[in-house]
């Protein structure tokens, strides 16, 4: 056996461990910073370089080498070509080259009742055209982008699919798999009504929303179920709209749908990892409902709170400040590692990851020095 | 007559049917520009209300934004009776989402904000690079610029905006305010900018202490 697959041996070992709830024998890591940074952390393009994928197996490489992680990393990745050949725009790459999600309407207030009717109907044939300009126009020019896109896609999945395959083989690391959904209001507003449209729909037709809900439920979970739901891996489900309502309005639009959504998942036997993003600290008592060893990553809110509440039934992430790595001293980052890790790790169920990636990199900032104390001290003194 | 406590309460209950209803009838009576001008002062305190909601966690960032709809709805209503008022402005102000982001839901609340406070606004929109930024504070001469950004490569987007406007010779000239999700005390002294917030409300009123 190679050194390789005895560290993504025991690399999976830390995770199995991780999501069952039982007590690992160390701390596991992902390096928060993504494909973006590890481009200009190698001295290239942004730009360029996604739309030459070839040219990344160099990037992962050093990027693999100088961060220490226990998984692969580089985030989830927006590549794109499929998305310009679409006319995409929901999803666009803007000056600096960071491919992201402004807010669009795909979705008209008076067309709630034909998607509460078909959710899947409606968005192919309402919404889709209108998020994608190539989506319009003579059926055969549609095929084409369609056809376009979607080789374009699957020839540059395969690109870093190789290039993944390839660092595995050569640092080991654990062997996961993902799916990717959101909580169906977040669906609602992030792709369909915009953060805008569904704070007016809140107030305005409340019922609707929660039809929606429910009726676009079903493809939620359709979308975030893994190949198997034994393997090794996780759901992944950004939140993003509760913090921004009003405790009435969550607990009647948000919460019953993403409650439904989440046990669903976790009764298939898959684990689920909630991104939970800005400050859910007072709807923490919710958290608590969700099934047990819900992997949670936090973005703000009183660690020792979360630990305290959560810390026995649901694995708990996040909370590291990036920001602190941009402005921070060595010393000031890596004695917040240990503040966190001395309040998160007892007992298990600890997953260090940081509270936001990092996609940028200020080549003359301090990030890369001290996230690379950051990410040693935590492996050398995170274990159990 | 409209009942002007009225419909500052309704704008602060956000009572979208309410507010609709009374500034129809009014401006059906057909007003002066005077009397529309108490109107639009009326749904300004309303708003009032709305932050001292969101600043006691009674309402949240979508209530804004529903106000901030309302607000432009009720101005749209009152423009064929508001013509010709000149209106006095509180001071000046340029926004825009840094160089590199293209969020800008948060700069939005803050521009209608400012607005109904009774700020100039002038908005470049998302993805502003710092020459945009430098540029425009050469043209409108404001008292503050604002700086939005949610990814955390607007802390540097800033900082290089902060860095042209100083090499411009106009950073004395400006008041300097950040927002979004990953500002915070240390960012803003790295940064340079005067004050920073991640609340729409609490941003207004340190803008407003430096027009007073």
């Amino acid at each position: 056996m190679t050194d390789a697959i005895a560290r993504t041996n025991e690399r999976n070992q830390l995770f199995k461990d991780l999501f069952s709830g039982k007590t690992p024998k160390r701390v596991p890591i992902s390096n928060p910073a993504t494909q973006d940074f590890a481009i200009q952390y190698a001295g290239l393009d942004l730009a360029e370089c996604q739309w030459d994928l070839t040219k990344l197996e160099p990037v992962y490489d050093k990027f693999c080498q100088d961060f220490y992680t226990d998984t692969y990393p580089g985030g989830s990745i927006r590549i794109p070509s499929h998305y310009q050949i679409l006319g995409s725009t929901p999803i666009v790459m803007s000056s600096s080259g960071f491919m992201q999600h402004p807010d669009v309407v795909g979705m008209l207030a008076e067309e709630y009742d034909e998607f509460i009717a078909s959710p899947y109907d409606c968005i192919v044939e309402t919404i889709l055209p209108r998020l994608y300009t190539e989506f319009n126009g003579p059926p055969g020019k549609v095929a084409m982008a369609l056809a376009k896109a979607m080789k374009a896609q699957a020839d540059d999945l395969a690109s870093l699919g190789a290039i993944r395959a390839k660092m595995n083989a050569k640092y080991g690391f654990a062997a996961m798999v993902g799916a990717l959904t959101e909580a169906p209001f977040d669906f609602m507003s992030d792709f369909l009504r915009s953060f805008k449209g569904i704070s007016g729909d809140v107030r305005r037709y409340p019922d609707k929303v929660a039809a929606a809900c429910e009726a676009v439920l079903p493809l939620m979970i359709k979308k975030g179920t893994l190949p198997n739901p034994s393997m090794l891996g996780y759901t992944f489900v950004p939140l993003h709209m509760a913090p921004y309502l009003r405790e009435k309005d969550f607990a009647a639009l948000y919460w019953p749908t993403f409650k439904k959504m989440v046990e669903t998942l976790a009764g298939m036997g898959q684990s689920v990892q909630l991104f939970v993003e800005q400050d859910w600290m007072r709807y923490i008592d919710y958290l608590y409902e969700l099934p047990e060893n819900t992997i949670m990553r936090f973005e703000y809110g009183d660690p020792k709170l979360i630990k305290e509440k959560l810390g026995k039934k649901h694995i708990i992430s996040g909370l590291y400040p990036v920001t602190l790595l941009q402005t921070g001293t060595k010393q000031q980052c890596v004695d917040k590692a240990k503040e966190l890790l001395d309040i998160l790790a007892p007992g298990g169920r600890y997953w260090w990851q940081a509270d936001k990636s990092i996609i940028h990199l200020d080549i003359n900032g301090p990030v890369v020095e001290n996230l690379r104390a950051v990410l040693d001290y935590v492996h050398e003194n995170g274990t159990y | 007559m409209i009942d002007l406590q009225a419909l500052t309460q309704a704008v602060g209950d956000l009572d979208e049917k309410a507010i609709i209803t009374m500034i129809e009838d009014f401006v059906a009576t057909n007003p002066s520009g005077e009397e529309a001008q108490k109107i639009v002062f009326a749904c300004q305190q309303g708003m009032g209300i709305v932050g001292e909601l969101f600043e006691k966690n009674e309402y949240y960032v979508g209530d804004l934004i529903f106000a901030g709809e309302l607000l432009s709805k009720t101005i749209e209503l009152l423009k064929p009776v508001l013509n010709d008022v000149a209106t006095e402005k509180v001071g000046s102000i340029v926004i825009g989402t840094v160089q590199g982001d293209l969020h800008d839901i948060g700069k939005n609340i803050f521009g209608s904000m400012a607005e109904a406070a009774g700020f100039d606004v002038y908005e470049l929109g998302v993805d502003v690079s710092p020459s945009a930024f430098v540029e425009k504070v050469k043209e409108v001469k404001p008292q503050i610029v604002g700086m939005s950004g949610v990814l955390t490569l607007a802390i540097d987007s800033m900082k290089e905006t902060v860095k042209a406007i100083t090499e411009a010779g106009l950073r004395d000239s400006v008041k300097i305010i950040i927002g979004g999700n990953p500002v915070n005390e240390d960012a803003c002294k790295q940064i340079g900018a005067d004050a920073f917030t991640t609340n729409a409300a609490e941003g207004l009123k340190t803008c407003q202490g430096w027009v007073s």
